[in-house]
Protein backbone atom coordinates (compact mmCIF):
# COMPACT_ATOMS: atom_id res chain seq x y z
CA UNK A 1 0.00 0.00 0.00
CA UNK A 2 1.07 3.58 -0.71
CA UNK A 3 0.69 6.58 1.55
CA UNK A 4 -1.57 9.31 0.23
CA UNK A 5 -2.93 12.52 1.75
CA UNK A 6 -6.67 12.60 2.43
CA UNK A 7 -7.66 16.18 3.34
CA UNK A 8 -11.16 15.09 4.41
CA UNK A 9 -9.49 13.02 7.16
CA UNK A 10 -6.83 15.64 7.84
CA UNK A 11 -4.08 13.05 7.54
CA UNK A 12 -2.21 10.56 5.39
CA UNK A 13 -3.68 7.13 4.85
CA UNK A 14 -2.94 3.86 3.04
CA UNK A 15 -4.21 3.30 -0.49
CA UNK A 16 -3.41 0.46 -2.92
CA UNK A 17 -1.91 2.88 -5.50
CA UNK A 18 0.07 6.11 -5.48
CA UNK A 19 -2.00 9.27 -5.46
CA UNK A 20 -2.69 10.57 -8.98
CA UNK A 21 -4.83 13.66 -9.30
CA UNK A 22 -6.75 14.91 -12.29
CA UNK A 23 -6.44 18.36 -13.80
CA UNK A 24 -10.03 19.09 -12.75
CA UNK A 25 -12.21 16.92 -10.53
CA UNK A 26 -15.89 16.15 -11.12
CA UNK A 27 -17.70 17.21 -7.93
CA UNK A 28 -21.21 18.13 -6.83
CA UNK A 29 -23.20 19.66 -3.99
CA UNK A 30 -26.67 18.44 -3.04
CA UNK A 31 -28.78 20.58 -0.71
CA UNK A 32 -30.74 17.87 1.10
CA UNK A 33 -32.97 20.38 2.83
CA UNK A 34 -34.96 20.61 -0.37
CA UNK A 35 -35.06 17.06 -1.75
CA UNK A 36 -38.66 15.88 -2.10
CA UNK A 37 -37.86 12.33 -3.25
CA UNK A 38 -39.65 12.87 -6.53
CA UNK A 39 -37.11 10.46 -8.09
CA UNK A 40 -36.86 12.53 -11.27
CA UNK A 41 -33.06 12.25 -11.00
CA UNK A 42 -33.28 8.49 -10.65
CA UNK A 43 -35.48 8.17 -13.70
CA UNK A 44 -33.43 10.64 -15.76
CA UNK A 45 -30.41 8.39 -15.26
CA UNK A 46 -32.35 5.24 -15.91
CA UNK A 47 -33.94 6.47 -19.11
CA UNK A 48 -30.55 7.64 -20.37
CA UNK A 49 -28.20 4.84 -19.39
CA UNK A 50 -29.69 1.71 -17.82
CA UNK A 51 -33.00 1.07 -19.55
CA UNK A 52 -32.08 -2.12 -21.40
CA UNK A 53 -32.51 -5.82 -20.60
CA UNK A 54 -31.35 -6.64 -17.07
CA UNK A 55 -31.93 -3.09 -15.92
CA UNK A 56 -34.07 -3.95 -12.89
CA UNK A 57 -31.30 -3.64 -10.31
CA UNK A 58 -29.29 -0.94 -12.02
CA UNK A 59 -29.91 2.25 -10.07
CA UNK A 60 -26.81 4.33 -10.69
CA UNK A 61 -28.74 7.24 -9.24
CA UNK A 62 -31.09 6.61 -6.33
CA UNK A 63 -32.88 8.49 -3.57
CA UNK A 64 -33.45 6.79 -0.22
CA UNK A 65 -35.25 7.72 3.00
CA UNK A 66 -32.93 8.08 5.95
CA UNK A 67 -32.72 6.65 8.55
CA UNK A 68 -35.23 4.03 7.37
CA UNK A 69 -33.83 2.84 4.12
CA UNK A 70 -30.96 2.52 1.73
CA UNK A 71 -30.11 1.03 -1.63
CA UNK A 72 -28.97 -1.66 -1.44
CA UNK A 73 -30.73 -2.11 1.88
CA UNK A 74 -28.63 -1.32 4.96
CA UNK A 75 -25.52 -0.42 2.91
CA UNK A 76 -24.25 2.22 5.31
CA UNK A 77 -25.19 0.45 8.52
CA UNK A 78 -23.40 -2.68 7.32
CA UNK A 79 -20.12 -1.03 6.41
CA UNK A 80 -20.15 1.11 9.56
CA UNK A 81 -20.70 -2.05 11.55
CA UNK A 82 -17.86 -3.90 9.80
CA UNK A 83 -15.50 -1.02 10.52
CA UNK A 84 -16.60 -0.94 14.12
CA UNK A 85 -15.96 -4.67 14.48
CA UNK A 86 -12.45 -4.21 13.12
CA UNK A 87 -11.71 -1.24 15.33
CA UNK A 88 -14.11 -1.40 18.29
CA UNK A 89 -14.84 2.04 19.70
CA UNK A 90 -11.94 3.49 17.76
CA UNK A 91 -13.82 5.14 14.89
CA UNK A 92 -13.46 8.67 16.19
CA UNK A 93 -12.48 12.15 15.14
CA UNK A 94 -9.95 14.20 17.07
CA UNK A 95 -8.75 17.76 16.77
CA UNK A 96 -11.18 20.48 15.86
CA UNK A 97 -12.82 21.97 12.82
CA UNK A 98 -10.77 24.78 11.35
CA UNK A 99 -10.26 26.97 8.32
CA UNK A 100 -7.26 24.93 7.23
CA UNK A 101 -8.08 23.50 3.79
CA UNK A 102 -5.81 20.52 4.51
CA UNK A 103 -7.80 19.44 7.58
CA UNK A 104 -11.07 21.37 7.76
CA UNK A 105 -12.80 18.73 9.91
CA UNK A 106 -9.93 17.90 12.30
CA UNK A 107 -8.38 14.41 12.10
CA UNK A 108 -10.02 11.05 11.75
CA UNK A 109 -8.19 8.77 14.17
CA UNK A 110 -10.07 5.60 13.27
CA UNK A 111 -9.55 3.24 10.37
CA UNK A 112 -10.62 3.69 6.77
CA UNK A 113 -11.84 0.76 4.68
CA UNK A 114 -8.30 0.50 3.23
CA UNK A 115 -6.60 0.49 6.64
CA UNK A 116 -9.11 -1.92 8.14
CA UNK A 117 -8.61 -4.16 5.09
CA UNK A 118 -4.85 -4.08 5.51
CA UNK A 119 -5.21 -5.09 9.13
CA UNK A 120 -7.73 -7.87 8.82
CA UNK A 121 -8.04 -9.30 5.32
CA UNK A 122 -6.34 -12.41 4.00
CA UNK A 123 -4.97 -13.01 1.40
CA UNK A 124 -3.04 -9.83 0.67
CA UNK A 125 -4.82 -9.49 -2.66
CA UNK A 126 -7.98 -8.54 -0.78
CA UNK A 127 -7.24 -4.88 -0.35
CA UNK A 128 -10.41 -3.22 0.87
CA UNK A 129 -12.81 -4.02 3.70
CA UNK A 130 -16.29 -4.49 2.28
CA UNK A 131 -19.10 -6.94 1.68
CA UNK A 132 -21.30 -8.18 -1.14
CA UNK A 133 -24.94 -7.25 -0.65
CA UNK A 134 -27.39 -10.12 -1.02
CA UNK A 135 -29.82 -10.33 -3.95
CA UNK A 136 -32.64 -9.51 -1.57
CA UNK A 137 -30.92 -6.28 -0.58
CA UNK A 138 -30.56 -5.24 -4.23
CA UNK A 139 -34.02 -6.32 -5.27
CA UNK A 140 -36.36 -3.58 -4.18
CA UNK A 141 -35.23 0.01 -4.03
CA UNK A 142 -37.15 2.05 -1.44
CA UNK A 143 -38.99 -0.95 -0.03
CA UNK A 144 -40.56 -0.17 3.36
CA UNK A 145 -39.02 3.28 3.39
CA UNK A 146 -42.01 5.58 3.22
CA UNK A 147 -44.83 3.06 3.09
CA UNK A 148 -46.08 0.61 5.63
CA UNK A 149 -45.27 -3.06 5.35
CA UNK A 150 -47.76 -5.69 4.29
CA UNK A 151 -49.63 -7.93 6.67
CA UNK A 152 -47.47 -10.20 8.73
CA UNK A 153 -46.42 -13.33 6.87
CA UNK A 154 -48.13 -12.40 3.60
CA UNK A 155 -45.78 -11.44 0.82
CA UNK A 156 -46.44 -9.09 -2.09
CA UNK A 157 -49.76 -7.84 -0.79
CA UNK A 158 -50.39 -4.53 0.90
CA UNK A 159 -52.46 -4.45 4.03
CA UNK A 160 -56.06 -3.58 3.20
CA UNK A 161 -56.40 -1.07 6.00
CA UNK A 162 -52.92 0.26 5.56
CA UNK A 163 -53.61 3.44 7.45
CA UNK A 164 -53.37 1.50 10.70
CA UNK A 165 -49.88 0.31 9.95
CA UNK A 166 -46.85 2.00 11.38
CA UNK A 167 -45.58 5.16 9.75
CA UNK A 168 -42.58 7.20 10.71
CA UNK A 169 -43.83 9.53 13.39
CA UNK A 170 -40.54 11.29 13.64
CA UNK A 171 -37.82 12.97 11.58
CA UNK A 172 -36.55 11.60 8.32
CA UNK A 173 -34.96 12.97 5.19
CA UNK A 174 -34.20 11.99 1.62
CA UNK A 175 -30.65 11.19 0.62
CA UNK A 176 -30.01 11.41 -3.11
CA UNK A 177 -26.95 9.47 -4.21
CA UNK A 178 -24.81 8.81 -7.25
CA UNK A 179 -21.24 7.54 -7.55
CA UNK A 180 -18.93 9.99 -5.76
CA UNK A 181 -16.14 9.73 -8.35
CA UNK A 182 -13.86 9.41 -5.36
CA UNK A 183 -10.34 10.79 -5.25
CA UNK A 184 -9.25 7.40 -3.84
CA UNK A 185 -11.83 5.06 -5.38
CA UNK A 186 -12.25 1.80 -3.51
CA UNK A 187 -13.72 0.17 -6.61
CA UNK A 188 -10.58 0.99 -8.58
CA UNK A 189 -8.30 -0.09 -5.74
CA UNK A 190 -9.99 -3.47 -5.44
CA UNK A 191 -10.22 -4.49 -9.11
CA UNK A 192 -7.70 -7.25 -9.83
CA UNK A 193 -7.95 -6.64 -13.59
CA UNK A 194 -7.40 -2.88 -13.44
CA UNK A 195 -10.63 -2.49 -15.39
CA UNK A 196 -11.57 0.65 -13.46
CA UNK A 197 -9.76 3.91 -14.13
CA UNK A 198 -9.95 7.56 -13.18
CA UNK A 199 -9.74 10.00 -16.05
CA UNK A 200 -6.86 12.49 -15.81
CA UNK A 201 -8.88 15.31 -17.35
CA UNK A 202 -11.93 15.33 -15.05
CA UNK A 203 -11.46 12.65 -12.38
CA UNK A 204 -14.50 10.70 -13.59
CA UNK A 205 -14.21 7.04 -12.54
CA UNK A 206 -15.11 4.64 -15.35
CA UNK A 207 -15.34 0.88 -15.60
CA UNK A 208 -14.07 -0.69 -18.82
CA UNK A 209 -16.54 -3.50 -19.43
CA UNK A 210 -14.31 -5.13 -22.06
CA UNK A 211 -11.73 -5.72 -19.28
CA UNK A 212 -14.26 -6.71 -16.58
CA UNK A 213 -14.73 -10.43 -15.88
CA UNK A 214 -17.48 -9.96 -13.30
CA UNK A 215 -15.44 -10.82 -10.18
CA UNK A 216 -17.46 -8.20 -8.29
CA UNK A 217 -14.47 -7.04 -6.26
CA UNK A 218 -15.55 -3.46 -6.94
CA UNK A 219 -19.10 -4.19 -5.78
CA UNK A 220 -17.69 -5.63 -2.58
CA UNK A 221 -15.26 -2.75 -2.03
CA UNK A 222 -17.27 0.37 -2.85
CA UNK A 223 -18.51 1.50 0.57
CA UNK A 224 -21.32 3.46 -1.11
CA UNK A 225 -22.34 0.40 -3.16
CA UNK A 226 -22.30 2.35 -6.38
CA UNK A 227 -20.89 -0.31 -8.65
CA UNK A 228 -23.46 -2.90 -9.66
CA UNK A 229 -23.23 -6.33 -11.21
CA UNK A 230 -25.62 -7.04 -14.06
CA UNK A 231 -26.52 -10.72 -14.27
CA UNK A 232 -27.35 -10.90 -17.97
CA UNK A 233 -24.18 -9.14 -19.18
CA UNK A 234 -22.04 -10.81 -16.48
CA UNK A 235 -20.04 -7.66 -15.98
CA UNK A 236 -20.25 -4.81 -13.50
CA UNK A 237 -21.28 -1.27 -14.28
CA UNK A 238 -21.48 2.12 -12.65
CA UNK A 239 -22.39 5.78 -13.08
CA UNK A 240 -20.43 7.31 -15.96
CA UNK A 241 -20.99 10.89 -14.74
CA UNK A 242 -22.73 11.51 -18.08
CA UNK A 243 -19.24 12.16 -19.43
CA UNK A 244 -20.28 13.28 -22.93
CA UNK A 245 -22.20 16.15 -21.33
CA UNK A 246 -19.37 17.04 -18.94
CA UNK A 247 -16.88 16.96 -21.83
CA UNK A 248 -19.12 19.10 -23.99
CA UNK A 249 -19.20 16.41 -26.68
CA UNK A 250 -22.91 15.66 -26.30
CA UNK A 251 -24.62 17.08 -29.41
CA UNK A 252 -26.87 19.21 -27.23
CA UNK A 253 -23.95 20.81 -25.42
CA UNK A 254 -22.48 22.65 -28.41
CA UNK A 255 -18.97 22.29 -27.07
CA UNK A 256 -19.67 23.77 -23.62
CA UNK A 257 -19.60 21.51 -20.53
CA UNK A 258 -23.08 20.60 -19.38
CA UNK A 259 -24.26 19.25 -16.05
CA UNK A 260 -25.26 15.58 -15.90
CA UNK A 261 -28.75 14.25 -16.57
CA UNK A 262 -29.58 13.63 -12.91
CA UNK A 263 -28.51 17.18 -12.00
CA UNK A 264 -30.43 18.83 -14.83
CA UNK A 265 -33.62 16.90 -14.03
CA UNK A 266 -33.77 17.88 -10.35
CA UNK A 267 -37.21 19.20 -9.45
CA UNK A 268 -36.27 20.38 -5.97
CA UNK A 269 -33.37 22.36 -7.48
CA UNK A 270 -31.09 20.83 -4.90
CA UNK A 271 -28.14 19.98 -7.18
CA UNK A 272 -25.12 21.78 -8.56
CA UNK A 273 -22.28 20.00 -10.31
CA UNK A 274 -18.94 21.31 -11.47
CA UNK A 275 -15.27 20.66 -12.13
CA UNK A 276 -12.86 21.83 -9.44
CA UNK A 277 -9.10 22.37 -9.61
CA UNK A 278 -6.85 20.24 -7.41
CA UNK A 279 -3.36 20.74 -5.97
CA UNK A 280 -0.60 18.20 -6.47
CA UNK A 281 -1.51 16.47 -3.16
CA UNK A 282 -5.20 16.10 -3.97
CA UNK A 283 -6.36 19.04 -1.83
CA UNK A 284 -8.55 21.63 -3.56
CA UNK A 285 -6.67 24.48 -5.22
CA UNK A 286 -7.89 27.88 -4.11
CA UNK A 287 -10.48 29.12 -6.59
CA UNK A 288 -12.37 31.73 -4.62
CA UNK A 289 -15.02 32.51 -7.21
CA UNK A 290 -15.87 28.88 -8.03
CA UNK A 291 -19.30 28.09 -6.53
CA UNK A 292 -18.33 24.58 -5.34
CA UNK A 293 -15.07 25.83 -3.84
CA UNK A 294 -17.07 28.51 -2.07
CA UNK A 295 -19.68 26.06 -0.66
CA UNK A 296 -17.14 23.43 0.45
CA UNK A 297 -14.11 25.48 1.50
CA UNK A 298 -15.23 29.04 2.22
CA UNK A 299 -18.78 28.88 3.58
CA UNK A 300 -18.17 25.22 4.52
CA UNK A 301 -21.87 24.43 4.36
CA UNK A 302 -21.40 21.38 2.11
CA UNK A 303 -19.84 18.23 3.58
CA UNK A 304 -18.62 14.89 2.19
CA UNK A 305 -20.79 11.79 2.70
CA UNK A 306 -19.21 9.41 5.25
CA UNK A 307 -15.70 10.86 4.87
CA UNK A 308 -14.44 8.31 7.42
CA UNK A 309 -14.64 5.55 4.80
CA UNK A 310 -11.49 7.11 3.33
CA UNK A 311 -12.24 7.25 -0.40
CA UNK A 312 -12.40 11.07 -0.39
CA UNK A 313 -15.79 11.20 -2.09
CA UNK A 314 -16.49 14.17 -4.35
CA UNK A 315 -20.21 14.38 -3.53
CA UNK A 316 -20.95 17.05 -0.91
CA UNK A 317 -24.17 17.63 0.99
CA UNK A 318 -25.72 20.58 2.75
CA UNK A 319 -27.05 18.63 5.76
CA UNK A 320 -30.77 18.64 6.61
CA UNK A 321 -31.10 21.07 9.46
CA UNK A 322 -33.88 19.35 11.43
CA UNK A 323 -32.10 16.02 11.93
CA UNK A 324 -30.46 15.06 15.26
CA UNK A 325 -26.85 16.14 15.24
CA UNK A 326 -25.42 12.80 16.38
CA UNK A 327 -26.82 11.12 13.31
CA UNK A 328 -25.56 13.87 11.02
CA UNK A 329 -22.08 13.85 12.59
CA UNK A 330 -21.81 10.16 11.86
CA UNK A 331 -22.89 10.70 8.27
CA UNK A 332 -21.06 13.91 7.39
CA UNK A 333 -18.30 14.21 10.00
CA UNK A 334 -17.53 16.90 12.56
CA UNK A 335 -18.19 19.82 10.19
CA UNK A 336 -21.96 19.43 10.68
CA UNK A 337 -22.55 21.97 13.43
CA UNK A 338 -20.66 24.73 11.65
CA UNK A 339 -22.41 23.93 8.36
CA UNK A 340 -25.91 24.10 9.87
CA UNK A 341 -25.17 27.23 11.85
CA UNK A 342 -24.03 29.02 8.67
CA UNK A 343 -26.80 27.66 6.50
CA UNK A 344 -29.42 28.74 9.05
CA UNK A 345 -27.98 32.24 9.11
CA UNK A 346 -26.78 32.74 5.56
CA UNK A 347 -24.68 35.81 4.91
CA UNK A 348 -24.99 37.95 1.84
CA UNK A 349 -22.63 35.91 -0.31
CA UNK A 350 -24.11 32.54 0.68
CA UNK A 351 -27.62 33.71 -0.18
CA UNK A 352 -26.36 34.83 -3.56
CA UNK A 353 -24.49 31.59 -4.30
CA UNK A 354 -27.54 29.52 -3.32
CA UNK A 355 -29.32 31.30 -6.18
CA UNK A 356 -27.01 29.59 -8.65
CA UNK A 357 -28.54 26.14 -8.15
CA UNK A 358 -30.30 24.87 -11.28
CA UNK A 359 -30.58 28.15 -13.12
CA UNK A 360 -28.76 26.65 -16.09
CA UNK A 361 -27.75 23.27 -17.43
CA UNK A 362 -24.26 24.57 -18.23
CA UNK A 363 -21.47 23.92 -15.76
CA UNK A 364 -20.60 27.09 -13.86
CA UNK A 365 -16.87 27.79 -13.61
CA UNK A 366 -16.97 31.16 -11.88
CA UNK A 367 -19.41 33.60 -10.31
CA UNK A 368 -19.32 37.28 -9.53
CA UNK A 369 -21.51 39.32 -7.24
CA UNK A 370 -22.42 42.95 -7.92
CA UNK A 371 -23.65 44.42 -4.68
CA UNK A 372 -26.93 46.30 -4.61
CA UNK A 373 -28.98 48.17 -1.99
CA UNK A 374 -30.66 46.66 1.06
CA UNK A 375 -34.21 45.70 0.09
CA UNK A 376 -35.46 44.04 3.25
CA UNK A 377 -34.59 44.06 6.91
CA UNK A 378 -36.49 42.14 9.56
CA UNK A 379 -36.39 39.08 11.79
CA UNK A 380 -37.29 35.47 11.24
CA UNK A 381 -37.68 33.16 14.26
CA UNK A 382 -35.68 35.61 16.33
CA UNK A 383 -32.81 35.86 13.86
CA UNK A 384 -32.04 39.07 12.00
CA UNK A 385 -32.53 38.83 8.22
CA UNK A 386 -31.13 41.29 5.70
CA UNK A 387 -31.69 40.90 2.00
CA UNK A 388 -29.80 42.95 -0.57
CA UNK A 389 -30.56 43.41 -4.21
CA UNK A 390 -27.31 41.75 -5.22
CA UNK A 391 -26.80 40.51 -8.74
CA UNK A 392 -25.02 37.18 -9.02
CA UNK A 393 -23.53 36.41 -12.42
CA UNK A 394 -22.48 32.92 -13.52
CA UNK A 395 -19.80 32.28 -16.14
CA UNK A 396 -19.13 29.15 -18.21
CA UNK A 397 -15.90 27.46 -19.24
CA UNK A 398 -15.31 29.87 -22.10
CA UNK A 399 -15.51 32.79 -19.67
CA UNK A 400 -18.81 33.98 -21.12
CA UNK A 401 -21.82 34.84 -18.99
CA UNK A 402 -24.42 32.08 -18.62
CA UNK A 403 -27.06 33.95 -16.64
CA UNK A 404 -27.54 36.40 -13.79
CA UNK A 405 -30.06 36.57 -11.00
CA UNK A 406 -31.29 39.70 -9.28
CA UNK A 407 -33.75 40.44 -6.50
CA UNK A 408 -36.91 42.31 -7.28
CA UNK A 409 -39.74 43.55 -5.19
CA UNK A 410 -42.96 41.94 -6.36
CA UNK A 411 -45.25 43.60 -8.80
CA UNK A 412 -48.88 43.41 -7.72
CA UNK A 413 -51.25 43.63 -10.67
CA UNK A 414 -54.79 44.74 -9.95
CA UNK A 415 -57.09 41.94 -11.12
CA UNK A 416 -59.36 42.72 -14.05
CA UNK A 417 -62.59 42.74 -12.02
CA UNK A 418 -61.26 45.58 -9.87
CA UNK A 419 -59.71 47.59 -12.70
CA UNK A 420 -62.22 50.45 -12.60
CA UNK A 421 -63.22 50.24 -8.99
CA UNK A 422 -61.50 53.38 -7.72
CA UNK B 1 -37.54 -9.99 8.85
CA UNK B 2 -39.51 -7.22 7.14
CA UNK B 3 -42.73 -9.16 7.53
CA UNK B 4 -42.58 -9.34 11.29
CA UNK B 5 -43.64 -6.57 13.65
CA UNK B 6 -41.04 -3.85 13.86
CA UNK B 7 -38.45 -4.62 16.46
CA UNK B 8 -37.23 -1.42 18.08
CA UNK B 9 -33.94 -3.06 19.02
CA UNK B 10 -33.08 -4.08 15.47
CA UNK B 11 -30.58 -1.47 14.30
CA UNK B 12 -31.01 -2.13 10.59
CA UNK B 13 -34.74 -2.27 10.17
CA UNK B 14 -36.43 0.84 11.44
CA UNK B 15 -39.79 0.61 9.75
CA UNK B 16 -42.46 2.06 11.97
CA UNK B 17 -40.02 2.59 14.79
CA UNK B 18 -39.67 5.97 16.42
CA UNK B 19 -36.05 6.97 16.25
CA UNK B 20 -35.21 9.11 19.26
CA UNK B 21 -35.35 12.73 18.22
CA UNK B 22 -34.98 16.09 19.81
CA UNK B 23 -38.27 17.57 20.88
CA UNK B 24 -39.82 19.75 18.19
CA UNK B 25 -38.11 17.95 15.34
CA UNK B 26 -41.44 17.92 13.42
CA UNK B 27 -41.64 21.64 13.89
CA UNK B 28 -38.09 22.11 12.66
CA UNK B 29 -38.84 19.92 9.66
CA UNK B 30 -41.93 21.96 8.81
CA UNK B 31 -40.08 25.28 9.14
CA UNK B 32 -37.25 24.00 6.97
CA UNK B 33 -39.59 22.92 4.13
CA UNK B 34 -41.56 26.16 4.30
CA UNK B 35 -38.45 28.31 4.21
CA UNK B 36 -36.66 26.35 1.50
CA UNK B 37 -39.54 26.58 -0.92
CA UNK B 38 -40.48 30.13 0.03
CA UNK B 39 -36.92 31.05 -0.95
CA UNK B 40 -37.62 29.48 -4.32
CA UNK B 41 -40.55 31.84 -4.76
CA UNK B 42 -43.47 29.56 -3.85
CA UNK B 43 -46.71 31.35 -3.03
CA UNK B 44 -48.76 30.65 0.09
CA UNK B 45 -51.09 28.43 -1.90
CA UNK B 46 -48.30 26.41 -3.48
CA UNK B 47 -46.59 25.98 -0.13
CA UNK B 48 -49.75 24.68 1.48
CA UNK B 49 -50.39 22.28 -1.37
CA UNK B 50 -46.86 20.98 -0.95
CA UNK B 51 -47.65 20.06 2.65
CA UNK B 52 -50.95 18.50 1.56
CA UNK B 53 -49.23 16.33 -1.05
CA UNK B 54 -49.11 12.81 0.37
CA UNK B 55 -46.40 11.79 -2.11
CA UNK B 56 -44.10 14.32 -0.47
CA UNK B 57 -44.00 12.24 2.67
CA UNK B 58 -41.81 14.55 4.74
CA UNK B 59 -43.98 17.62 4.51
CA UNK B 60 -47.16 15.53 4.59
CA UNK B 61 -46.17 13.88 7.88
CA UNK B 62 -45.40 17.28 9.34
CA UNK B 63 -48.90 18.42 8.40
CA UNK B 64 -50.46 15.29 9.89
CA UNK B 65 -48.55 15.75 13.12
CA UNK B 66 -48.90 19.49 13.58
CA UNK B 67 -52.26 20.18 11.95
CA UNK B 68 -53.18 22.55 9.15
CA UNK B 69 -53.54 25.55 11.42
CA UNK B 70 -49.99 25.30 12.67
CA UNK B 71 -48.61 24.68 9.19
CA UNK B 72 -50.50 27.70 7.86
CA UNK B 73 -49.07 29.88 10.59
CA UNK B 74 -45.55 28.60 9.82
CA UNK B 75 -46.07 29.40 6.15
CA UNK B 76 -47.35 32.89 6.98
CA UNK B 77 -44.41 33.58 9.27
CA UNK B 78 -41.99 32.47 6.57
CA UNK B 79 -43.65 34.48 3.84
CA UNK B 80 -43.50 37.60 5.99
CA UNK B 81 -39.82 37.58 5.07
CA UNK B 82 -39.61 35.85 1.72
CA UNK B 83 -42.67 37.30 0.08
CA UNK B 84 -41.20 40.78 0.06
CA UNK B 85 -39.17 40.20 -3.04
CA UNK B 86 -38.38 37.54 -5.57
CA UNK B 87 -35.34 36.33 -7.43
CA UNK B 88 -35.32 37.00 -11.15
CA UNK B 89 -33.15 35.14 -13.62
CA UNK B 90 -31.84 36.76 -16.76
CA UNK B 91 -30.38 34.37 -19.29
CA UNK B 92 -27.39 35.63 -21.17
CA UNK B 93 -28.50 36.52 -24.73
CA UNK B 94 -26.03 34.02 -26.17
CA UNK B 95 -27.53 31.06 -24.39
CA UNK B 96 -29.05 28.13 -26.19
CA UNK B 97 -30.76 26.29 -23.30
CA UNK B 98 -34.46 26.42 -22.77
CA UNK B 99 -34.95 29.19 -20.27
CA UNK B 100 -35.95 27.89 -16.85
CA UNK B 101 -38.45 30.70 -16.54
CA UNK B 102 -40.30 29.34 -19.53
CA UNK B 103 -40.81 26.08 -17.63
CA UNK B 104 -42.38 27.69 -14.60
CA UNK B 105 -46.08 26.98 -13.99
CA UNK B 106 -48.44 29.52 -15.44
CA UNK B 107 -49.94 30.35 -12.08
CA UNK B 108 -49.88 34.14 -11.73
CA UNK B 109 -47.21 35.14 -9.26
CA UNK B 110 -48.35 36.19 -5.81
CA UNK B 111 -51.86 35.03 -6.43
CA UNK B 112 -52.68 35.49 -2.78
CA UNK B 113 -52.58 39.26 -3.27
CA UNK B 114 -55.31 39.19 -5.84
CA UNK B 115 -57.82 40.89 -3.66
CA UNK B 116 -55.32 42.95 -1.77
CA UNK B 117 -55.21 46.71 -1.72
S1 LIG C 1 -18.44 5.88 -4.98
FE1 LIG C 1 -17.81 3.75 -5.13
S2 LIG C 1 -18.00 3.30 -7.31
FE2 LIG C 1 -17.90 5.52 -7.11
S3 LIG C 1 -15.71 6.02 -7.32
FE3 LIG C 1 -16.18 5.84 -5.13
S4 LIG C 1 -15.63 3.74 -4.64
FE4 LIG C 1 -15.85 3.84 -6.89
S1 LIG D 1 -24.19 11.43 -13.46
FE1 LIG D 1 -25.25 10.56 -15.26
S2 LIG D 1 -24.69 8.40 -15.19
FE2 LIG D 1 -24.23 9.21 -13.16
S3 LIG D 1 -26.07 8.87 -11.90
FE3 LIG D 1 -26.27 10.92 -12.82
S4 LIG D 1 -27.43 10.60 -14.72
FE4 LIG D 1 -26.63 8.60 -14.06
S1 LIG E 1 -34.86 15.13 -8.62
FE1 LIG E 1 -33.96 16.39 -6.98
S2 LIG E 1 -35.68 16.72 -5.55
FE2 LIG E 1 -36.26 15.01 -6.88
S3 LIG E 1 -35.56 13.19 -5.75
FE3 LIG E 1 -33.89 13.76 -7.13
S4 LIG E 1 -32.54 15.04 -5.88
FE4 LIG E 1 -34.52 14.93 -4.82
Amino acid sequence: MSRVYNWQLGREMSYPYDGKYPERQFAFVFNINRCIACQSCTMACKSTWTFSKGQEHMWWANVETKPYGGYPQFWDVKILDLLNQTNPDGQRWTGSVSDNGKSPYGQFSGQTIFEAGEKTLQPQSARVLGYLPSDEEWNSPNIYEDNPVGKRGIRDKLHETGEQLPVHNTWFFYLARICNHCTYPACLGACPRKAIYKRPEDGIVLLDQSECRGYRKCVEACPYKKTMYRGNTRVSEKCVACYPRVEGTDPESEGQPMETRCMAACIGQIRMQGLVRLNSDGTWAEDRQHPLYYLVHVAKVALPLYPQFGTSPNGYYIPPRWVPREYLRQMFGPGVDRAIERYNNPDRELLAVLQLFRRSNRIIFRYEIKEGPLVYEGTYRGRPVRIYNDTVIAFGKNGKELFRTTVEEPLHVRPAKHQNSI
Amino acid sequence: MPYADPDPTDPTLLVGVEVPAEEDSDLEMAYAFAEEFARLGFSQQRLLSLFRQSFYAGAYRALQRLGEEKISSIIKETLQVWDNFRFVIHDSPERFDVSLDSLRPLEPHHQQHEDGP
